[in-house]
């Protein structure tokens, strides 16, 4: 299971997210400027990040390096309506990795896609401005780690099945052989017990 | 009019497309009004869903995707082992390049070996046969004057030097035939003295070595099998009678 894989310490991937989050800004300036070396430099930065979070979803590495390419080219297609002083490149790229990912799986599974549309609304670059100083910092990431090892394993299965199956909680309960209204619960208290130990760590 | 509190769990599945529509439609629609602390939320559930994406186990991706997600933007880059590859092509081919022409070389070489070889033998032939020529104790026979479409020639016979055959109007020889010498003892069966093919209806035939001439009879010329034969087995197309010195 996911949890069971990450070290004591924060993972690679982790420390890439949060680390990354303060120099990204002129990386963003010479992606929109074209400079040939800025994508070679996006790439060594978040290459494998986004190639974990691809095969973890998609389970097959054929696949994983087109999504990656797919996912790249987005960015560097889309990147000049980036905020290049307050923008965060590492959660655009995870996020548009991701949807690429999700939406691979549902084309796979017949299901397209009503919410290809949808997944490309919610990965615009002018979202992943302005974020709070502390959102993406190794305290945050540590304590959502740590929070996450505190789940019970029925609220790690549904958290999984959100983030990388792409199901909604109509689709988690046909699944899961579970009424809608249980498995919302499950949703809701697993994202609260996140949040109120991001919260509690803020408060301390 | 929707409260901040009725949205407060939905952030992060709003962020992950993951809202069922009738929830999904709500949240745009108070995300529209411009509530800044929903937004905050937003922006917070955005991070966290990264950092929970970056969870994901570790995986090291093939080197080659590097050069394929740059390549999908136009961009090659220049790496060491791209250059050793280029530099290592371009000597292969500097290495061809000498080996063609080295080949070339070789081959003219050879030709022109070939060649030189085939002109001292010719050399050697036409020095052998002057000697034949400038020698007084050369027996000169002529043969085929006065026949209707005779091959004809003359042979020259010397005790030390051998037999020269030099003939013209030869009959073409037929595939699989080729021209043998005889010489043909006085009362005696004729010996094989050589192989040779004509060109153009022209030859000239060298028996090298000492003979007796004063025993000779004649020298004759027939068609023979390619391999040449050990007695006659045609009617012979030159007779040249041998009259001793």
């Amino acid at each position: 299971m996911l949890w069971k894989l990450l070290p004591v310490g924060l993972s690679y991937a982790l420390l890439q997210v949060t680390l990354r989050f303060k120099d990204d800004s002129d990386l963003a300036k010479r992606l929109q400027d074209r400079d040939p070396r800025a994508m070679s430099d996006l790439y060594d930065r978040y290459g494998r990040l986004a190639y974990s979070l691809i095969y973890r979803v998609v389970r097959n590495t054929g696949a994983a390096e087109d999504l990656v390419q797919e996912t790249f080219l987005r960015v560097w297609n889309r990147v000049q309506s980036f905020d290049r002083t307050r923008g965060a490149l590492g959660p655009w790229v995870l996020t548009v990795a991701r949807n690429r990912a999700i939406d691979y799986l549902r084309s796979v599974d017949g299901k397209m896609s009503a919410g290809a549309l949808e997944l490309d609304r919610l990965e615009t670059p002018p979202l992943f401005s302005k974020f709070e100083d502390t959102a993406l910092s190794l305290d945050r990431a540590r304590t959502l780690k740590s929070a996450f090892e505190k789940l019970t394993p029925t609220q790690k299965q549904v958290i999984e099945l959100a983030y990388f199956e792409g199901l909604s909680q109509t689709e988690m309960a046909e699944r899961m052989k579970q009424p809608l209204g249980t498995v919302k619960t499950w949703v809701r208290s697993a994202l609260k017990a996140l949040r109120d130990d991001i919260a509690g760590e803020a408060i301390a | 009019m929707s409260l901040c509190q009725d949205f407060h769990d939905d952030f992060e599945l709003y962020a992950l497309g993951l809202l069922d529509p009738a929830e999904k439609e709500g949240m745009d629609a108070h995300l529209r009004t411009g509530c800044a602390t929903c937004e905050a939320a937003l922006k917070n559930a955005l991070a966290t869903n990264a950092i929970v994406m970056s969870m994901a186990p570790d995986v090291v991706p093939p080197a080659r995707l590097k050069r394929r997600v740059l390549a999908s933007v136009g961009v090659h880059p220049m790496s060491w082992s791209w250059l050793a590859a280029v530099a290592a092509a371009c000597m292969l081919m500097v290495a061809l390049w000498f080996s063609v022409q080295e080949r070339s070389r070789s081959a003219e070489l050879a030709q022109a070996r070939h060649t030189l070889i085939e002109i001292s033998s010719q050399r050697d032939r036409l020095m052998q046969a002057l000697s034949f020529l400038d020698d007084p104790s050369t027996v000169p026979v002529s043969f085929g004057k006065g026949q209707p479409i005779p091959p004809h020639g003359n042979v020259f016979v010397h005790s030390k030097l051998g037999v020269l055959l030099i003939a013209a109007n030869l009959p073409a020889a037929q595939a699989g035939k080729i021209y043998e010498m005889w010489v043909i003892p006085k009362g005696g069966a004729p010996r094989p003295a050589g192989l040779f093919q004509s060109q153009g209806g022209t030859a000239m035939h060298i028996l090298s070595g000492p003979l007796d001439v004063g025993t000779i009879g004649a020298i004759a010329v027939t068609l023979e099998p390619e391999a040449g034969s050990s007695a006659p087995t045609s009617t012979p197309i030159i007779v040249a009678p041998v009259a001793g010195p």
